[in-house]
């Protein structure tokens, strides 16, 4: 059974950080100020802003420290990652979750963030949050369904989306802990201590700006490490802005995966709004989900 | 004159060698396991086949040229003049293609044409006892890294990383001296030539003396191997990487994949090749080079390691024996890497 962390009450403290890449705290200001009106207290972690000149928020040391702080805080009942970026990687072995796994908190994010997600549930089997993240609240991002979702999962909601069908959908129900998120990444961590475990699970995939030829790579790696052979189901989310080489592919990105994927029997469904485009919808990871796929819906169920 | 620059020399000019000149019996190198397959003798057969990305008849007539000129036969591959997009044909073909290479006792070594994209989806329906009874050279580099790591790793057999026919010049008086004598470092491998490579030195280096099976081939394709059958395995072995294409960040990721995959703690040694490296965007600068982030990796270590390795997407990309036992030098003089076998 997966730990659960204490959902968010009024008056309740959200801790916010760069653990990988940079990210001015004006760009943040809107996530901040969202996070008040919403009843909450926040942190702002000393990777927030600051001077980086270069890629990651600070340097390495610097972004373990400031994670690690809010991790053993026990005030701090979530940790928001305001982006993601490159460099959870470079840290995630020098992290120390001796006081997490006595006092789980939400730990929130996705892209780069999907380290997090897969680390912590595969070595303590608590679950996270896989969510917008700061950027999403600006623009009046702050009111969509998306945003609000992720409000909604931290208040305690149980989750039960619905979405529309794909004509690549496979029909089927499947129950199974919720468990994926960014494609690269988790490819990126098999053979690793973050590896994802993937048996009688559902996965969920994204994945931003990657050449078609190499999610076909990305997935056949997680096909022939056995991850993909033995799923409860699978929900593919956004796989935007993909690029081609100058000898096209020859198949969409989707085509791809439901190629990848047509020798089992479980149930897929395309098309699910979450992604690195603007429909990104909160995912409690590692809870027990109900997916249904019929031919004219798909629901989502804790 | 030394061997190399003599092959060199008539090779250019168009001459057949003396056949008795390559009659050779594979000397064993000191690993029980490790097998070498038979050198080549002057009329044997190099298959050419498609295992990954397509290529037309007409661009492999400069190797079909060459391999004549070495003194060898060719065969072409049913998998040569296919195309399925990007690749040499379907899976199915491709598969089938390789089998037939890999299974034909007649043919003593496979040229794959090209990488590109695509062993991976052959791989496992390949069936290697027939190879692994008879043993024989397979041959290329970047996407083939994928069948090299599967054989070392499954059946010890080594295999040669080097160019394919896809970079035989069409005109050689237009190609540069590091791109011939890269494409000529593939015969005198395959006929069982001493292979040593002495390499200038780069202030990056770390000294030091070791020996292992070379092993390793094109980083990313590594990466996407971990936690698969083509795995290998790096104890006490010297690993070469290179790439191409790829963001600083991108290549930082894939080092921590092999350092959080095991594969840099207990290696003899290290051979950085060619990197070229994607330009950053603007505003996304990396802020380390290629040199920070591998020493970041070895610090912690004391084996040798070297940078700017002639093997890679580039002119210069020498023939080198993957599992084979090898003695590496790092020196301040310079960089010697030579096969035991």
């Amino acid at each position: 059974m997966v730990k659960i962390p204490p959902y968010l009450e009024p008056g309740d403290t959200i801790a916010v950080l760069c653990p990988a890449g940079y990210m001015s705290e004006s760009k943040a200001a809107a996530c901040l100020e969202t996070f008040t009106q919403w009843g909450y207290r926040v942190k702002i972690g000393k990777t927030l802003g600051g001077d980086s000149q270069y890629y990651f928020s600070a340097p390495d040391q610097d972004r373990l420290d400031d994670f690690q702080q809010m991790l053993d805080d026990d005030s701090i009942k979530a940790i928001f990652c305001a982006r993601g970026g490159y460099g959870i990687t470079r840290i995630i072995d020098r992290i120390k979750f001796k006081q997490f796994k006595k006092k789980p908190k939400w730990i929130i994010g996705f892209s780069d963030v999907t380290i997090l997600h897969a680390h912590i549930y595969r070595n303590y089997g608590v679950a996270t949050l896989h969510a917008p993240m700061a950027s999403a609240f600006n623009d009046g991002g702050m009111h969509s369904e998306y945003v609000l979702s992720l409000r909604h999962a931290l208040e305690g909601q149980k989750i039960r989306y619905q979405a529309e069908p794909h004509p690549f959908n496979r029909r089927g129900k499947a129950v199974g802990e919720l468990v994926g998120g960014n494609l690269c990444l988790l490819s990126h961590l098999v053979g690793t201590d973050s590896d994802l475990p993937t048996k009688g699970r559902i996965l969920f995939l994204e994945d931003v700006g990657e050449y078609l030829y190499n999610i076909d790579r990305l997935l056949y790696q997680l096909k022939r490490a056995g991850k993909l052979e033995k799923l409860a189901g699978l929900v593919v989310g956004g796989f935007t802005e993909c690029k081609d080489t100058d000898r096209p592919f020859g198949k969409e990105a989707y085509e791809i995966i439901r190629d990848i994927f047509k020798e089992y029997a479980y149930p897929i469904c395309f098309g699910f709004p979450v992604s690195h485009g603007a429909a990104n919808l909160a995912l409690k990871t590692g809870l027990g989900y109900k997916l249904i796929v019929s031919k004219t819906k798909v629901s989502l169920t804790e | 004159m030394n061997r190399k620059s003599f092959i060199a020399s008539t090779v250019a000019l168009g001459t057949v060698i003396s056949p008795r000149a390559w009659y050779r019996t594979a000397p064993q190198a000191g690993d029980p396991a490790l097998v070498i397959p038979p050198y080549l003798q002057y009329g044997d057969i190099i298959g050419i086949a498609c295992p990954a990305g397509d290529i037309r008849l007409e661009e492999i007539k400069p190797a079909l040229d060459q391999i004549e000129k070495w003194g060898l036969q060719w065969r072409i591959g049913e998998s040569v003049g296919k195309k399925d997009f990007v690749f040499g044909g379907t899976d199915l073909e491709r598969a089938q293609d390789f089998q037939q290479m890999l299974d034909d006792p007649k043919v003593n070594a496979i040229l794959c044409a090209r990488g590109g994209y695509g062993a991976i989806r052959i791989i496992d329906r390949l069936d290697f006892r027939h190879f692994v009874e008879k043993p024989k050279w397979i041959i290329g580099f970047s996407d083939i890294t994928v069948l090299h790591c599967h054989v070392n790793r499954n059946f010890n057999i080594a295999s040669l990383h080097s160019k394919m026919c896809n970079s035989f010049p069409e005109d050689w008086s237009k190609a540069e001296s590091g791109q011939w004598q890269s494409i000529l470092s593939i015969p005198r491998a395959l006929l069982g030539d001493n292979m040593s490579y002495s390499v200038q030195p780069d202030p990056n280096n770390r000294m030091g003396s070791a020996r292992g099976q070379l092993v390793g081939g094109n980083l990313k394709t590594l990466e996407t191997l971990a936690g698969t059958k083509s795995d290998i395995d790096t104890k006490g072995k010297i690993l070469m990487l290179e790439d191409t294409g790829e963001y600083l960040y991108s290549t930082d990721r894939m080092f921590w994949n092999l350092k959080r995959t095991g594969k840099l703690d207990g290696l003899s040694g290290l051979i950085i090749g060619g990197f070229r490296t994607k330009p950053d965007d603007p505003g996304e600068e990396f802020g380390r080079t290629l040199y920070d982030i591998v020493m970041e990796q070895v610090r912690d270590f004391n084996y040798p390691v070297c940078f700017n390795f002639p093997v890679g997407h580039q002119k210069e990309n020498y023939a080198m024996k993957l599992s084979v036992v090898h003695q590496f030098e790092v020196r301040p003089d310079g960089v010697t890497l030579t096969a035991l076998g």
